[in-house]
């Protein structure tokens, strides 16, 4: 028994104290007797018989105590691979031969040619951002249509002035985890505000959005839970799905019938195995961020009320963005943000500050002030961030005319840009390519406009617009490299700044094709979008058009 | 021969005797009250000012041995005091009403004496800065230079032990609460099914939460909740102001009253005090706001990349001193979102057992795989590096791609040290790669404020990964990753956060360069900082000078104040936090407190152990019962940040804390020490006799 083994080794324990081990040593064999029954107890057991071997009834107390908690260590933790039983013996003098010949690769690999170009292409903002830049110090201002600055919030006089006050009551940094010091009251005001503008019972504040989205899925997704996620998710929901382990199952992009097949399949699969009931998550995207495709919500809220799943919903792009005052896309479809079961979103983006958020239940945003590790691991939210961002809120919430203005812009835009789409669109701006429609990565429509070189997937609604090329390149350099050609093409001609969407090429679950990413914003003049889209589509003829 | 050269910190010419600027407080009942010099010194005493001062050294002489009563001492304080303030100081009401009973203080002068303690200065300072935020203090005594003393261990590998009784007195609490905490369960789920609605299965929904999960969080910190996540607002400088709350006894939720509480802040990350809202960082973030507005919109990689990126980067790469660096919108992130792009499957992860979850996460998500070692043994590292390099990788006995050893310069929950010059001497044998995250240590450890590198005189560029956060050191926000140019270049294309993350905000960039633009000091205006005879020794062993900032590096637009520029203030700064670190670490171990971690670190755990006390401890520092009733704040942790049994509250101190702080932080510690049978160690001395000898402790080796 693993218990004799342990007293056997008595070496700096005290004579008085050995009745009292002997009794505790018993206590522990009943209880171990005890634990036999409870299910988990290998687990305990094997704890046992590694942990403190030469102290042993310190470990017999110690076992006891602290089991329960081990256990829920031991679920979610890497404990590494140990040597196990492929260990090999070696001397001492082969170890050292080893050591000496073992040649480790370079930390970094040298950059290859899309690498350089991506480093060469990054541009620098000279001055303030904002809707006009300047690309270097002396240089001449361009349209910026590449920063998320959906109503005009990075330039807004008011929030600085904000940011000032608060700059001078509270400093810039907070010093602190919101654990320790640094739940400041504005932060609790940002939350409440979040929560009241959505309608959701709380809120939860990140110090990045990225962050925040890939610490809340581990906070509630664990090994053996099942996650159905949309193929299209963004980069930080994948690494979020990477780290909680749990059972991922894709469905293909904005497709809500394989949707449902999978939620099928799924259900088919648990009465089949039989077993606990398990957490079952459907993870998407509002607006997604790699085409601005839209989630069909009501469908997606139908589907999980069926199934009984939960609903995790990043709202990074589509917050701010759509909805009569920005509330995104359940304010667009006109149903209660309640429903969703953890709303993610952005205050980097919409906001025009920084941060992200969780928006749900109360249950749901407590257990995350203690559970999420981005949330407890990490120093909160500068307050000014937290301030300004509160008073962008109040903006939406007061001046609906802004996203009237921002809907007016991108329609106009798309309007120009749709004679090179395959489905020119219509007067009214009635979108012929839905929001249905097909993914970036799937065989694009059939093609009754003969001008058609681009292809737009994104809703037409979405200020975050994707173009994607009908008749790629060959390879993903090659069109990365056109892609950049217009890029500069119409830096130099119109002085438009857009961009091609930038990617981690090898990093990726699922490479997404290159593409153009443009950003609308409500502080565009009309004359500005105008000459904005005209430009892009003659730098697409230009560039593109070429090439046939 | 360091001992000299790390002492002198005066930065004026006039040369001020070793006399304290603020006399210590008497207590009742204890006779040896008054501060070390205003008595005849001992043997010991002047043979330490005779080795650590021999500037001051005359004059205090002087000074102690006029001074042989009681009273001309105090008349001393009076007539010495003006040599240590720079701008005509005089002796507020508090001080005087000190000098006229510091003999026999009663409780009521006490309390009189900290009526106000927080918020106003004991000496008239013209400067904008708040005395709450960031405390004044001239004594150019109480300085010190954080910098290796190969005399003194860097990390003992057995930490001090408590007697048994108070191991098993924990254990016996756990298994107390565990089993109350079953029970409740065992019934509430029966009886009071609306309460668990969120812990069970409800219309075939699993439970968001699982019971066993959550368990700890309802049955054990639950408990404790008033001492977490106190909400706060303003500054969190010297002192923070608490928004006071209420709440029933189960803490279940809790209400603002509407009341404030100033207490002095020993809590927060802020170790050089740049946590502020006035003064010359202040004012450079205020002007970047006007100029820039506060977005950092999009990610990096799209047009979100500002010149004052640029420009911080290229001041966080002379700062450290290595080719280039990269910012990141959050400390957290940097780690998460840079270590995948560095190691991937087939690569080999070693990281010290208690690293920070960042590290946890980002090697999670790299697909390497993991192995840890007992927390900063090098010996154990060492074994380890033998058995992975000589076994390869599992099953395939492949030789591992490349090996990747991620420390920490200062552990945040131990207040360890690295030990860097093993680690190195480990590297160069075993040619693994080294990532050090220096969130802690960068800023707050080594004579220039450089980390670890800096402490240990080691050439920075020798380390492959330099990690470090702005959260704390320099009140900003965000963190960076430092090393080569082909390593930044490299995460930049392949770093998560560049492409997808947003980036770093201006007025957060702003700070940034301010704060480390004052700590640098700036080339070339008004050349090197006054005290010539600073680092001698050190820069002559020194691989690196670390350099001031070039003023091309800075934006043009910046303005700061001369201070700044030449780097005085931030230099004191640096000298200020080492002696407040090195004293409260040293006094508390006098005191008999178990305390853990190196005497450097402006970390410094104090060990707890039984549950119950984590809650009273906290409690009473808050709500002080003593004659003293400032409140001070305190960070209390434990299980699952600490293990099971070493529950500690935890001190981080900064360099915007006086003296007269840290004795009252040594008062009040002791006292509720007393109360609470904290003091599991042998006490050696009296807290008014560590007080006295504070700058001696300091200088001492032990
Ligand atoms: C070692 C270490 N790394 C990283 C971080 C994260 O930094 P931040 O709080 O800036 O997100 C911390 C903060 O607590 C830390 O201690």
């Amino acid at each position: 028994m693993s218990t004799q083994s342990h007293s056997s080794s008595p070496t700096d324990i005290p004579a008085p104290l050995l009745p009292l081990l002997q009794l505790l040593s018993s206590v522990f064999l009943t209880l171990q007797s005890t634990f036999k029954r409870i299910p988990g107890s290998p687990i305990i057991v094997r704890y046992i018989k590694s942990s403190y071997q030469d102290d042993p009834w310190r470990s017999l107390l110690e076992v006891l105590l602290i089991a329960f908690a081990v256990r829920t260590l031991l679920m979610g933790r890497t404990r590494g691979e140990g040597a196990g039983k492929n260990f090999i013996k070696l001397t001492e003098k082969e170890i050292d031969e080893l050591v000496d010949e073992w040649k480790p690769q370079p930390l970094v690999e040298e950059p290859n040619d899309l690498d350089h170009l991506t480093l060469s292409t990054v541009p620098t903002i000279y001055g303030p951002n904002g809707a006009r830049v300047k690309l270097s110090p002396a240089g001449k201002t361009v349209l910026n249509m590449t920063i998320p600055n959906w109503q005009g919030f990075v330039e807004n006089e008011k929030m600085k002035q904000v940011a000032i006050e608060t700059l001078r009551n509270y400093g810039v940094g907070t010093c602190g985890p919101s654990g320790f010091y640094g739940t400041i009251d504005v932060h609790m005001k940002l939350e409440e505000d979040i929560a009241s503008f959505l309608g959701t019972e709380a809120a939860i504040i990140y110090a990045q959005a990225f962050a925040a989205v890939s610490s809340v899925i581990p906070a509630f997704a664990k090994r053996g839970d099942i996650i159905v996620a949309d193929r299209g998710v963004n980069f930080a929901i994948h690494k979020g799905l990477q780290i909680s382990r749990s059972t991922i199952r894709w469905y293909a992009h904005g497709d809500m019938k394989d949707l449902e097949r999978v939620l099928q399949n799924v259900e088919r699969e648990q009465k089949r195995k039989g077993g606990k009931l398990t957490k079952k998550f459907i993870v998407a995207e509002g607006v997604f961020e790699n085409d601005g495709m839209m989630l069909e919500l009501p469908k997606v809220l139908e589907l999980k009320y069926k199934y009984k799943y939960r609903l995790i919903l990043d709202e990074s792009q589509s917050f701010g963005m759509v909805g009569a005052h920005g509330r995104g896309i359940t304010e667009h479809y006109g149903v209660p943000a309640s429903e969703v079961d953890m709303i993610l979103g952005s205050m980097a983006t919409g906001l025009a500050t920084g941060g992200g958020f969780c928006a749900g239940s109360y249950h749901v945003c407590n257990h995350q002030r203690i559970n999420s590790s981005a949330s407890v691991f990490s120093a909160s939210l500068p307050a000014m961030l937290a301030t300004t961002a509160s008073t962008a809120i109040s903006i939406l919430n007061s001046q609906p005319a802004l996203q009237s203005t921002l809907q007016a812009n991108i329609l106009l835009f798309r309007q120009i840009l749709s004679k090179l789409e395959p489905l020119p669109m219509t007067e009214s701006g009635v979108p012929t390519i839905g929001s249905s429609s097909t993914a970036g990565s799937m065989p694009p429509p059939p093609v009754p406009n003969k001008d058609a070189i681009i292809h737009i997937p994104s809703h037409i609604n979405s200020a975050l617009i994707h173009i994607f090329l009908l008749n790629p390149p060959p390879t993903t350099e090659a069109e990365e490299r056109l892609l950049q050609e217009v890029v500069d093409e119409v830096v130099s001609k119109s002085d438009v700044l857009i961009t091609r969407a930038r990617r981690l090429r090898g990093q990726e679950i699922f490479e997404p094709e290159p593409s153009l990413k443009v950003c609308i914003s409500s502080s565009f003049s009309r004359k500005e979008i105008e000459k904005a889209a005209k430009g892009l589509r003659e730098a697409l003829v230009k560039v593109c058009g070429k090439k046939r | 021969m360091g001992r000299s050269a790390r002492r002198s910190g005066v930065t004026s010419d006039r040369s001020p005797s070793s006399r304290p600027l603020f006399p210590s407080i008497s207590l009742k009942g204890s006779p040896t009250t008054s501060s070390s010099v205003s008595e005849p010194p001992s043997a010991r005493t002047s043979l330490i000012n005779v080795l650590s001062r021999p500037r001051h050294h005359a004059h205090a002489h002087a000074a102690t041995s006029s001074a042989s009563g009681s009273s001309s001492a105090d008349a001393g304080i009076f007539t010495t005091e003006d040599e240590f303030s720079d701008m005509s100081s005089t002796i507020s009401s508090y001080a005087s009403s000190i000098l006229s009973s510091s003999r026999e203080a009663s409780s009521e002068d006490i309390a009189k004496v900290y009526r106000d303690y927080l918020e106003t200065p004991f000496v008239k300072i013209k400067t904008s800065v708040k005395h709450s935020e960031f405390g004044h203090c001239n004594n150019p005594n109480w300085r010190w230079t954080s910098q290796w003393n190969p005399d003194e261990p860097i990390h003992a590998l057995e930490e001090e032990r408590p007697p048994y009784h108070v191991l098993i007195a924990t254990y016996l609490s756990y298994l107390l609460l565990i089993v109350l905490g079953h029970v409740r369960d065992f019934f509430g789920k029966r009886f009071r099914q609306s309460h668990y609605s969120h812990l069970m299965e409800h219309d075939g929904y699993a439970a968001l939460n699982s019971d066993f999960d959550s368990f700890y969080v309802r049955r054990l910190k639950k408990r404790l909740d008033d001492c977490f996540a106190r909400p706060v607002t303003g500054v969190a400088g010297r002192t923070i102001q608490l928004l006071d709350r209420t709440g029933p006894d189960d803490n279940s939720s809790f209400e603002l009253t509407g009341g404030y509480t100033r207490a002095l802040n020993v809590s927060s990350y802020n170790y050089l005090g740049f946590a502020s809202s006035t003064g010359g960082c202040a004012d450079a973030v205020d002007a970047a706001i006007r100029r820039y507005g506060i977005s950092g919109a999009g990610p990096r990689h799209d047009a979100s990349t500002l010149d004052l990126h640029h420009q911080t980067e290229k001041l966080v790469a002379r700062f450290l001193g290595v080719e280039a660096a990269m910012v990141v919108s959050m400390g957290f992130a940097t780690n998460s979102t840079n270590i995948p792009a560095l190691v991937s499957k087939g690569c080999l992860v070693i990281s010290d057992e208690f690293n920070h979850a960042s590290i946890r996460f980002g090697v999670r998500l790299s697909g390497a795989s993991l192995r840890t070692f007992k927390h900063n043994d090098m010996h154990a590292l060492e074994a380890l590096l033998r058995e992975v390099i000589s076994q390869g990788q599992p099953r395939t006995h492949r030789p591992w791609k490349k090996i990747l050893v991620i420390v920490e310069g200062l552990y945040s929950m131990e207040g360890s040290l690295l030990n860097l010059p093993m680690f190195m001497e480990l590297k160069r044998r075993y040619k693994f790669y080294a990532y050090v995250d220096e969130a802690h240590s960068i800023g707050a450890i080594g004579p220039n404020g450089r980390g670890v590198c800096d402490y240990f005189g080691i050439d920075p560029r020798e380390i492959d990964v330099l990690m470090g956060t702005f959260t704390k050191s320099f009140g900003a926000a965000g963190g960076y990753i430092a090393g080569s140019k082909e390593l930044i270049d490299r995460l930049r294309l392949r770093s998560h956060a560049m492409a997808y993350a947003e980036s770093m905000s201006p007025p957060v960039l702003t700070q940034i360069l301010a704060s480390m633009a004052s700590i640098m000091g700036v080339a070339p205006p008004l050349a090197a900082p006054a005290g010539e005879e600073l680092d001698t020794m050190s820069v002559a062993s020194r691989p690196t000078a670390y350099g001031p900032a070039s003023s091309s590096t800075l934006p043009s637009w910046f303005s700061l104040p001369t201070p700044l520029l030449n780097g005085t203030e931030g230099r004191e700064k640096l000298r200020r936090l080492a002696f407040n670190s090195r004293y409260l670490s040293s006094g508390l171990r006098k005191l008999g407190f178990i305390v853990y971690g190196h005497r450097d670190s402006p970390i410094i755990p104090l060990l707890l152990y039984q549950p119950a006390k984590m809650h009273y401890f906290s409690q009473m520092m808050l709500k002080r019962f003593g004659a003293d009733k400032t409140p001070i704040v305190v960070v209390i942790v434990a299980y699952p940040a600490t293990p099971l049994i070493t529950s500690r509250v935890r001190f981080c101190l900064s360099a915007s804390h006086t003296k007269n702080d840290i004795d009252m932080l040594l008062r009040a510690c002791d006292e509720v020490g007393d109360a609470l049978d904290l003091k599991h160690g042998k006490q050696t001395m009296k807290v008014e006799e560590v007080i006295a000898a504070a700058e001696e402790l300091v200088a001492s080796n032990f």
